[in-house]
């Protein structure tokens, strides 16, 4: 089949710059688009899927009994000690929200940028922030410890007229969390209301017919409806985008306004932002090496999708490598003792750096994965290559988790006085309940692709016959 | 006008492609027919101006509910924090307009995705369906239909005029 996309069809838009190739085969026909993507719904799944939902829901179980038996025994079974207080949850809680970040860049952030690629990958990438917010924000109610008092975070009418601290970054973020896992659902819900429809009509069932006919919520895609249907996507769309950037902002907030040494620093919300994309693609293109293959999605998520994709890991991995080393230049030109002692452990008699100290394992797995593996993704032959970039992904994703781990622990252990130095070590609960959100996350993943088609339909209709950096027309020259 | 349960009767057209149905929106238009509706499987490019439907409101109410959302978010921080019960914490000022900030625009944020995602369902007419049917099942697959509604002269002059224009099927509808 030729890749070629006969000339005719395309007018080169007079604003581009270089010659982009086509987004997707010439010859995908309407009808095509449908049925590659909504034929998997009717297949029964197959053992690969039966497979990995097993070990999927396997882990949550393994994850869940041991929530229940932190919730009866209390934290103390964790590797919670004085003086590291917060452990593997606030690091995981602040990894699983990094996670999300890719989905609302990709479905806000490249629609008002008019990637048209996104289209690709938006429905699964925006599914994987709601999965990732769902395990994110199980931490902190767990990490509290007394969980069934969790509400007392919300401001409400009670008799001791008490009310939530404003004032203090840990209500923002309830705030943010609570607010981007909203908007988050209610985008990724929208935009798949013509998509469920398209379900509805192509199902044969008459329940089958009936449950997607609910979800559809009566959609007829009649011009007038299209019209605030766009113009709705595109509001959510530019509230999502600064959203988006404020959310892990707060997050890094939680460590930025407290005093510790390693903590205390303003370069964290750009930092935590940059790094939040950088995992979250990873985690894209680690799902879609999978989703494409096992669900014969090739023709849509294509090659040169997934070579984009790696483009954006290798230009985030730049900027958490330029935070890091601003990181440990200010902690030296600062002349700050404490935060001198975090990073080069020099006074106080002590040799600890952070590469040599009781974290170096951490500090180095978290700079090979982020800043040096990447960099193999300046070959465009390794960003072509889907083993490549699936290997580099998961080691993407494991180097942000320990980035978040020397954060959140090597600095509670490295504190002002050395009577309040210590050494945290994750217990094998820690280990469970991190395994379990795994477990959750992918299981929702599993039944994601099972119900709901993977891409998003329409818009792949929409934008079938135009080339990758053709800019659309905008509102205002639309009524001009 | 198409409604789901309306009373207006009219006729269906159904076309292969994008341009032809845009074609024929604009022939019926200069021939003078009004409340044109088409249906497709995806918004087509054109389609709103040809059919002269005016620009969404949606996003003149988005912009109010952020900024009626921001409003809410930050009178109702100074009042727990300043009126009703103000506590000292840490000696921060108990109307700390900058502490404030981060709630203020996520609660703007809140409120206005919530009131939009609202506003489409209600514009739309959206709500669950379990018992729809559809004027046609490929529309929203690979078909695209213009809606002529009918009035006193009777679905003749438009079914003649639908065929005209290359519609490959023509359908009476009560919708």
């Amino acid at each position: 089949m030729s890749l070629e996309h006969p000339a005719t069809t395309i007018e080169r838009h007079p604003m581009a710059l270089v010659e982009e190739p086509p987004l997707y085969r010439a010859d995908l026909t309407l009808s095509q688009v449908t049925r590659d993507i909504v034929a998997p719904l009717d297949r029964r799944p197959n053992g690969w899927w039966w497979l990995a939902f097993l070990i999927s829901v396997t882990l949550l179980g393994v994850g869940a009994i041991t929530v229940v038996w932190q919730l009866r025994a209390g934290l103390g079974i964790l590797g919670l000690t004085w003086p590291t207080m917060w452990g593997t949850y606030i690091t995981n809680f602040v990894f699983w929200i990094g996670i999300g970040h890719a989905g609302t860049l990709i479905s806000a952030i490249l629609f008002l940028f008019r990637q048209r690629w996104r289209t690709a990958i938006n429905r699964a990438a925006e599914a994987m922030t709601i999965f990732a917010v769902i395990c994110a924000g199980l931490f902190p109610l767990l990490h509290i410890g007394r969980t069934l008092l969790a509400y007392w975070l919300i401001p409400y009418p009670n008799f001791r007229h008490l009310w939530v601290n404003f004032r203090s970054p840990l209500i923002w973020d309830v705030f943010a969390v609570s607010t981007y896992a909203t908007i988050s659902l209610l985008f990724w819900y929208q935009g798949m209301i013509p998509d469920l429809a398209t379900v509805r009509d192509h199902k044969q069932g008459r329940i089958a017919k009936k449950i997607y006919g609910i979800f559809a919520m009566n959609w007829r895609g009649t011009a007038r409806d299209w019209n605030h249907y766009e113009s709705a996507y595109g509001m959510l769309a530019a509230i999502a985008t600064p959203l988006v950037l404020s959310v892990h902002s707060n997050v890094s907030m939680d460590f930025a306004v407290a005093t510790a040494p390693g903590w205390h620093s303003t370069i964290f919300p750009p930092y935590f932002v940059a790094g939040a994309i950088f995992s979250g693609f990873a985690m894209v293109v680690t799902l879609m090496a999978i989703v494409r293959k096992v669900y014969n999605l090739e023709d849509y998520v294509t090659l040169d999708h997934m070579e984009l994709m790696c483009k954006i890991i290798l230009v985030t991995s730049l900027m958490v490598s330029y935070a890091y080393a601003t990181e440990m230049f200010s902690a030296w030109y600062s002349t700050d003792l404490y935060e001198r002692n975090r990073f080069y452990g020099v006074h106080f008699g002590l040799t600890h750096t952070f590469f040599t100290g009781p974290y170096a394992y951490a500090a180095w797995i978290m700079l090979a994965c982020n800043c040096f593996i990447p960099q193999l993704f300046w070959f465009r032959r390794l960003r072509r290559s889907l083993p490549m970039m699936f290997l580099i992904s998961l080691g993407v994703n494991l180097g942000m988790w320990f980035e978040r781990y020397t954060i959140v622990v090597s600095s509670q252990a490295r504190q002002f006085l050395p009577s309040s130095f210590g050494y945290f070590r994750p217990t094998r609960f820690d280990y469970a309940v991190l395994a379990g959100s795994f477990g959750l996350f992918f299981t929702l993943f599993l039944l994601f692709v099972r119900f709901v088609p993977v891409i998003a339909v329409a818009e792949v209709k929409a934008v079938l016959r135009q080339p990758v950096g053709e800019p659309a027309v905008t509102l205002e020259e639309r009524h001009a | 006008m198409l409604k789901q349960k309306g009373k207006r009767a009219g006729v269906l057209g159904i076309f292969r492609t994008p341009e032809t149905l845009l074609e024929a929106v604009r022939e019926a238009r200069e021939l003078g027919y009004r409340g044109l509706d088409a249906v497709t499987p995806y918004p087509v490019h054109g389609l709103p101006e040809a059919l002269g439907l005016k620009v969404s409101w949606m996003p003149r109410v988005t912009k109010t509910f952020f900024f009626v959302g921001a409003g809410l978010g930050f009178y109702f921080e100074y009042w727990t924090m300043a009126v009703t019960w103000p506590i000292n914490v840490a000696g921060k000022p108990y109307f700390s307009i900058p502490a404030f900030m981060p709630v203020t625009f996520e609660s703007g944020i809140l409120i206005t995705g919530v009131l939009t995602f609202l506003a489409l369902f209600a514009a739309d007419r959206l709500r669950p369906g379990p018992g729809f049917k559809a004027l046609d099942p490929r529309l929203t697959n690979d078909r695209f239909a213009l809606l002529i509604p009918t009035g006193f002269e009777g679905p003749k002059p438009a079914i003649r005029l639908l065929r005209e224009l290359g519609a490959l099927e023509v359908h009476e509808i009560e919708s």
